[in-house]
């Protein structure tokens, strides 16, 4: 075999490089199908560069969401309350400019420290009393979004913030929006925090093994504490920059994000049981959701239909489901292979 | 002659991967006797029992079931051959009652029968009866005590029809009254014709309750003898049998200053109390006693998994609190745990991840990750403990079990510290390694540092100890100099005043 192909067939092995010739092939699809010239002989649909922006503009909240949830997952743990958070957020936003009269960059710093005292109440009862992650966020998950509406009376949504601060989620920053050099910034530390700092390699640690963490004397709770205060203060960036897009912040913002932002992990190949992942494969994730979700809606048959939302919910659950059952596929396939091969001699490993 | 044996071992053996467990087992099991079954930890009792019972197939030898020859036995059949076995823990349902249970056990099993909840109930009575257990059927198995649910166990043995009992360390966990009536069972079971083997570490169980004995030693049996011609000495001598017969490596220098200083130390959760010894540098101190004596426990406490809540702990003088494994790190101990791929490495992590693992804070300073110096750090433990194959970014779960330990010893090294407690360190691992790793023990008692060797392996113990301290009931109960022949030292373990047995 020659050195390339040796160097494809390596590359091949690796979920990222399979998952971005997923997101390539999405993405050529779509381009063929989803342009078109309209009768004033402009260029429409997926091919465009302002689509392209806006596919970017609209997964940064879930992606935010998405890259914080990485390291959570890679502990093993869950958080479900995520998205909730975000709708408490905006809210709480909303009220300190609005109601309480602060600045918008007060009003928004405050927002930060909400999260992150959100992700601390997760943090507290996960890391300090050992409750299982999925109960404590399933709890919160439905405690913050309770807060959300109660603090609106269901009904209050706070709206005609300053142009400057709906420039965040509007506009438009060295050709790329506002939000997508906030998102790359986050991604950025993520990735830093969890591939280059022995902290990121102590979630790998405590994912594989809680106990052997605390046999090699690694801090286990506070970094399990870490992964879910993190969660709470990115979910609070998310608020301001869903508020910032949509110009308005309501008790029902980022609803199923929480759900949304797992899938996209999984499809990155972090696997759910914890240790394995990365930074990469989760930005790869988010990509491939978000180019289905909205390509789908430049096709003209789709749009005719008038279905893009539910023909996305299932294609994507379709990707999901695909891509894993096709990991596991392989891996029982090269696991037969081998059995095959080694079956006449005794045990392979020598003591 | 003997009328026909209810159960036969010939020549019995047993390997798995490089570990000879049995190396050709033979004895018999009468109808209507107690025969215990003797050995130290280690020698193969609980294997022979996982054989008899059909959990494990044999690698060589025959099984005579009342005269019947058995190539191979797997637990459906063993059921049906009437051979039943009684645990320590017994394994029932919790949530479900006495007569329930029992009917797990004894009806056959399809989804559309009809429960006849009337005869269940007369069947466990009578069963529970019959097993000498005062216990209501309708009563939930929870509420029993260890030794009514063993009883339970009993019964549902009876039911079966077993004509073959077999009891693993039932009187393990029981109090003096709650043994005698299980040993008042185990008579009534005895004179009803049903053959029983009986496992204990306790003697004088075995004086009171067995007809005959045989002993185990390294996975061959040493002798069956009456009970009545046996005393403890004797015992005791057959158990432990022979002079340490394979080489180790001898003590370099003699011991420097005390580095470990344990005084009254204990912790009530962890069932350890009023425990107190001194570690010299460059001195191996070996930890003897039976499995549950408390040395595992003791470790724990010392490295602050299970942070002690009596006495106090000096190193080199100084006092230090060891509330955490990190305190315990910063104060210089250093534990290699019992059970490797749960708590020694992390199976699935490269070999160099799992050296650094614990010393990470010198190796990147800050917290940031250095390929650089792991690699250095990576290269110098795999070299120095030699380490195979010497391929750093290898997984451990692709290593063997000797290798796997000498990663989890690593790991430790990299911290330098100065006491250094190794629990069970050649336990899974073959002859070769095990010489090995007892060199590179040596090797680092040699290079000043103070070592704790916890082994259920009395050669070991006898062969690697400058001192031997022996646990038992969760406490120190004596120590004694390297030289003790390993009948007082297994005499100790026991509890019995045996010293004079050599």
């Amino acid at each position: 075999m020659t050195r390339g192909a040796e160097l494809i067939r390596a590359g091949w092995r690796r979920h990222e490089v399979r998952l971005l010739a997923v997101l390539v092939a999405e993405w050529l699809v779509f381009y063929y199908c989803g342009t078109s010239v309209n009768r004033h002989g402009v260029v429409v649909g997926f091919g465009t560069l302002e689509r392209q922006g806006d596919i970017l503009r609209h997964s940064c909240e879930i992606g935010l969401l998405a890259l914080v949830l990485t390291p959570v997952i890679l502990t093993a743990g869950i958080d479900l309350s995520v998205g909730s958070l975000l709708g408490l957020c905006a809210v709480v936003f909303g009220q300190l400019w609005h109601d309480a009269g602060l600045s918008v960059g007060a009003a928004a710093a405050l927002t930060l420290v909400a999260g992150a005292l959100a992700g601390g109440l997760n943090a507290g009862l996960i890391a300090g009393l050992r409750l299982p992650p999925l109960i404590v966020t399933l709890g919160t998950y439905s405690l913050f979004r309770g807060l959300a509406e109660a603090l609106t009376r269901g009904a209050v949504t706070y709206t005609d913030f300053p142009a400057g601060f709906l420039a965040l989620g509007q506009d438009r920053a060295l050709g790329l929006p506002v939000q997508a050099w906030a998102f790359l910034a986050v991604a950025a530390a993520v990735w830093v925090l969890v591939h280059r700092t022995m902290t990121g390699r102590a979630f790998r640690v405590i994912g594989f093994s809680p106990e052997g963490a605390r046999y090699a004397g690694l801090p286990v709770r506070r970094t399990l504490a870490l992964a879910y205060v993190l969660a709470g203060v990115v979910a609070a960036l998310a608020a301001l920059i869903y508020t910032a897009r949509i110009g308005q912040a309501k008790a029902d913002a980022g609803t199923g994000y929480e759900l949304s932002a797992i899938a996209a992990v999984v499809l990155g190949g972090t696997s759910i049981f914890g240790g394995r992942g990365s930074v990469t494969g989760t930005l790869l994730g988010v990509a491939a959701i978000a180019v289905l979700q909205n390509g789908l809606a430049t096709i003209p048959v789709v749009i005719r239909l008038n279905a893009a939302g539910e023909i996305a919910g299932l294609l994507t659950g379709a990707l999901l489901l695909g891509a894993l059952s096709a990991e596991a596929a392989a891996k029982v396939l090269s696991q037969l292979r081998r059995r095959r091969q080694s079956a006449p001699g005794p045990n392979p490993v020598a003591p | 002659m003997s009328p026909v044996p209810l159960l036969a071992f010939e020549a019995i053996e047993k390997s798995f991967g490089a570990v000879r467990a049995l190396r050709g087992v033979s004895f018999e099991l009468r109808a209507g006797e107690v025969h215990a079954l003797l050995g130290e930890n280690g020698a193969g009792k609980s294997t022979l029992i996982k054989v008899a019972t059909g959990a494990h197939a044999p690698d060589a030898g025959t099984l005579v079931v009342a005269g019947e020859r058995l190539a191979r036995l797997d637990p459906a059949a063993a059921k049906a051959h009437g051979i039943a076995c009684i645990y320590q823990q017994p394994a029932l349902f919790p949530d479900l009652t006495v007569a329930e249970n029992l009917a797990l056990r004894l009806e056959p099993a399809g989804g559309w029968r009809r429960v006849r909840w009337g005869e269940r109930r007369r069947r466990a009575e009578a069963l529970l009866r019959q097993a000498g257990a005062h216990v209501p059927p309708d009563r939930e198995v929870r509420e029993l005590s260890m030794p009514e649910q063993q009883l339970v166990e009993m019964a549902g043995a009876l039911g079966a029809g077993a004509r073959i009992v077999l009891m693993d360390e039932p009187t393990a966990s029981l109090t003096q009254p709650e043994q005698e009536r299980l040993f008042a069972a185990v008579r009534a079971l005895k004179a009803s014709g049903v053959g029983i083997i009986y496992i204990s570490h306790r003697l004088d169980e075995i004086f009171a309750l067995a007809d005959r004995v045989t002993v185990l030693r390294d996975g061959a049996t040493v002798g069956s003898r009456t009970a009545a011609e046996l005393d403890e000495p004797d015992l005791i001598r057959l158990m432990v049998g022979r002079e340490v017969d394979r080489l180790y490596p001898p003590p370099a220098a003699p011991a420097g200053e005390v580095v470990l200083d344990v005084r009254g130390l204990g912790c009530a959760a962890a069932g350890v109390h009023d425990v107190s010894f001194t570690v010299h540098a460059g001195e191996v101190f070996a930890l003897a006693g039976l499995v549950g004596a408390g040395r595992t426990e003791l470790a724990r406490v010392l490295f602050g998994l299970t942070p002690a809540d009596a006495g106090e702990v000096r190193l080199q003088g100084e006092r230090v609190a060891l509330g955490s494994p990190r305190a315990a790190m910063a104060a210089g101990l250093a534990y290699v745990p019992e059970d490797r791929r749960r708590h020694g490495v992390v199976p699935e992590l490269p070999v160099a991840q799992n050296l650094t693992l614990a010393a990470h804070r010198a190796i990147f300073p800050g917290g940031w990750l250095r390929a650089g110096p792991e690699q250095r750090c990576a290269a110098e433990l795999i070299a120095r403990l030699d380490i195979r194959p010497a391929e750093p970014a290898a997984p451990v779960t692709s290593l063997s079990g000797g290798n796997q330990q000498k990663v989890a010893l690593g790991r430790w090294l990299a911290t330098n510290p100065r006491v250094l407690i190794l629990d069970e360190p050649t336990q899974g691992v073959d002859v070769g390694a095990k010489g090995e790793i007892h060199r590179r023990i040596r090797e680092l008692a040699a290079g000043g540092l103070a070592v704790i060797l916890i082994s259920s392996d009395l050669p070991e113990v006898l062969g690697m100890g400058d001192r031997i301290g022996v646990m038992r009931g969760g406490t120190l109960r004596e120590i004694l100099t390297g030289g003790t022949p390993a009948p007082a030292v297994m005499a100790a373990a026991l509890g019995r005043a045996g010293k004079g047995a050599a």
